[in-house]
């Protein structure tokens, strides 16, 4: 009986020295181990896209009459994007650009496991010209750029 | 003005040296003659028409240049002779070289022997050596003979049965040109009265020429040489020798050859004070103004720096200075620079100071405009961007364009670092819609905006677009 509490003080000693045996070996310091940040960085997944065009509407969530020159008559432009798989709720961005200049960015979240979206710009007369609308994730990563045109 | 003169140009240096030579070798080619004279009189009479116009003395100044005008045509004609003379008695390295001597060619061994022989025999003979000055305005013409000289022709030339032998003989280089001249007599009361004709007329020629003239007597066999008013009794054909190799330039004595170093180096300063004098009275006579549209040049220290675009590429320059300065002043001799030492990438004004302008001595700016440029100035880079169809116009409402293909997708730009972060994408230039029906392909220029990027190959600055378009789904289909 007298024994098993020396066991277990020997056990527990060659436990802490396998520990600390095992982290040599790996380079990984035991207690430093759960690096919150890098945990975070490792297990981010982008949604991929799947889908992206400028149309001029969204009818039942799908991109009618997708284009590369829209007219000033029709009012409005419509920038759609669909994602498949969404890992986790995120957000993605739409920046429009008239002539390299930023006009608008506009904030759209996603959510598992797949998610469409969309953006739009209301068309006004000094609207005309090149356009592009580049589609950006939450890390400021450029996923794909749009580009049009809007004429008379 | 002594800063002024050290900044002298090289043109203006060589100007100078040529002019002096030109005028060095018209003293040297016509020294001893008439023409000389007439032609430091010119130089006078040139002088004291700039002293003249510079005074304000309008109408002196106009009738100095119309008697210089005349006097030069005069000089043609009066003095043809001598001109041809000096003209035809070089060759060519003598004339653009040399320091020729009239005489340098003559035989005088043969002349001594002969002029001994004809002593001897007491056979009279007058002749004569021409040195610089012609002699045809103040001779009678004899025969010409152009005849190889010889003691034996020369002997029989002034053989009493001759019928040329009372004139004179005339030697130029190794030829007898002419015989039977008749030389001037002179009218000298004070010569002795053994002279008869024949000494008579080499002292009338001696006075009018440089010539040398030997004479001798018929009736007491004496040798006399006459030069420059001088008359020398010969008694030694030694002596006779050396005044004969003297007057041929050959004498090589060293108190000669400096003297004549002397004469030749003073000559030389002469002239070269005189152009340098005539340089500075062009340089800084009457007043004219012009103006010069001068390019712009930049001045780099750091030579990754490029100046991408200035708001004038030259300025206008109002100068002024004298006519003849004005008048040569080439676009080559104006510079305009700009230091753009102390400059930072971006924009910059830079103003263009007198001390950019660089002149000729003698001119001088007077405005300079524009006197501020703005520059930018950057460090150039390249950057691979996009390119983007640009629509105009109105396409076909029943039709629907989906697609634009476009080679190449992206050009390489250089231009400023600045700038180029700016830019994402390159547009084309303008592309109407009007028109399309169908599908197809376009070449469009791309828009290289602002002016200071450009392609990096400036054969891609056009794109090829291959548009898609499809007929638009009516509600009724």
């Amino acid at each position: 009986m007298d024994k098993i509490p020396k066991m277990k003080t020997s056990i527990g000693i060659c436990g802490i020295f396998l520990v600390c045996l095992i982290a040599a070996a790996t380079g990984v310091p035991p207690g430093w181990a759960q690096d919150p940040d890098v945990a975070i960085e490792s297990v981010y997944k982008a949604p991929v896209l799947v889908q992206a065009e400028m149309c001029e509407s969204i009818e039942r969530f799908n991109p009618v009459n997708s284009a590369v020159v829209f007219s000033m008559s029709l009012g409005r432009v419509y920038c759609f994007t669909s994602f498949d798989p969404v890992f986790e709720e995120t957000v993605m961005f739409h920046r429009w650009f008239r002539k390299d200049h930023l006009i608008s960015n506009a904030r759209l979240v996603l959510n598992p496991p797949k998610w469409a979206s969309f953006s739009s710009m209301q068309l006004r007369p000094a609207d005309k010209g090149p356009w592009r609308v580049e589609i950006v994730d939450s890390r400021d990563n450029l996923i794909k750029t749009l580009r049009f045109s809007i004429s008379d | 003005m002594m800063a002024q003169f050290f900044s002298i140009g090289w043109q203006n240096i060589l100007d100078i040296a040529l002019n002096t030579y030109i005028l060095f070798r018209l003293y040297v080619l016509f020294r001893g003659t008439n023409v000389l004279r007439v032609l430091l009189a010119m130089g006078a009479l040139l002088v004291f028409r700039q002293v003249a116009f510079a005074m304000g003395l309008v109408i002196t100044s106009w009738v100095m240049q119309g008697v210089i005008a005349v006097a030069a045509l005069v000089i043609i004609v009066v003095f043809r002779n001598e001109i041809s003379l000096v003209l035809k008695t070089r060759d060519l390295k003598s004339f653009f070289w040399g320091i020729p001597r009239q005489q340098l060619k003559t035989p005088v061994g043969i002349i001594v022997e002969s002029v001994y022989e004809l002593a001897r025999k007491k056979i009279g003979a007058l002749i004569v050596l021409p040195l610089s000055k012609g002699m045809e305005s103040v001779v009678q013409e004899g025969i010409p003979w152009q005849g190889k000289l010889s003691k034996e022709m020369l002997v029989s030339i002034f053989w009493p049965d001759n019928p040329v032998h009372d004139g004179a003989a005339v030697i130029q280089g190794n030829r007898i040109t002419d015989v039977g001249v008749i030389l001037p007599l002179s009218k000298r009361t004070d010569l002795p009265s053994r002279f008869g004709t024949r000494h008579r007329a080499a002292v009338g020629l001696a006075e009018q020429t440089d010539a040398l003239i030997i004479v001798v007597s018929e009736e007491r066999g004496t040798i006399t040489l006459v030069r420059n008013r001088q008359m020398y009794d010969i008694n030694d054909s030694r002596v006779l020798e050396k005044l004969l190799i003297q007057h041929a330039g050959g004498d090589t004595s060293t108190g000669d050859i400096k003297k004549r170093t002397r004469d030749l180096a003073i000559a030389a300063t002469v002239c070269l004070v005189c152009v340098t004098g005539l340089w500075i009275s062009f340089s800084r006579g009457v007043e004219t103004l012009a103006t010069h549209d001068v390019p712009i040049e930049f001045v780099k220290s750091d030579q990754n720096m490029e100046v991408f675009s200035s708001s004038a590429s030259s300025v206008r320059l109002l100068v002024s200075g004298s006519r003849p300065l004005i008048r040569s002043l080439g676009p080559d001799r104006i510079n305009v620079k700009l230091d753009l030492a102390n400059t930072t990438a971006g924009q910059t004004s830079l103003s263009v100071g007198r001390n950019a302008v660089s002149l000729p001595p003698g001119i001088s700016v007077k405005s300079i405009e524009p006197s501020m440029i703005d520059v930018f100035v950057d460090v150039p880079l390249k950057k691979e961007i996009p390119v983007q169809a640009f629509w105009v116009g109105r396409l076909s409402t029943d039709l629907i364009m989906t697609q634009v293909a476009i080679t190449p997708r992206r050009i390489i730009v250089v231009g400023p670092s600045q700038v180029l972060e700016d830019i994402d994408t390159l547009f084309t230039q303008p592309i109407s819609l009007d028109g399309i029906a169908e599908s197809g392909k376009i070449t469009a220029g791309i828009a290289f905006t602002p002016s200071t990027i450009r392609p990096e190959d400036q054969k891609k600055s056009e794109v090829q677009l291959e548009y898609t378009v499809r007929k638009r789904n009516t509600p009724d289909s």
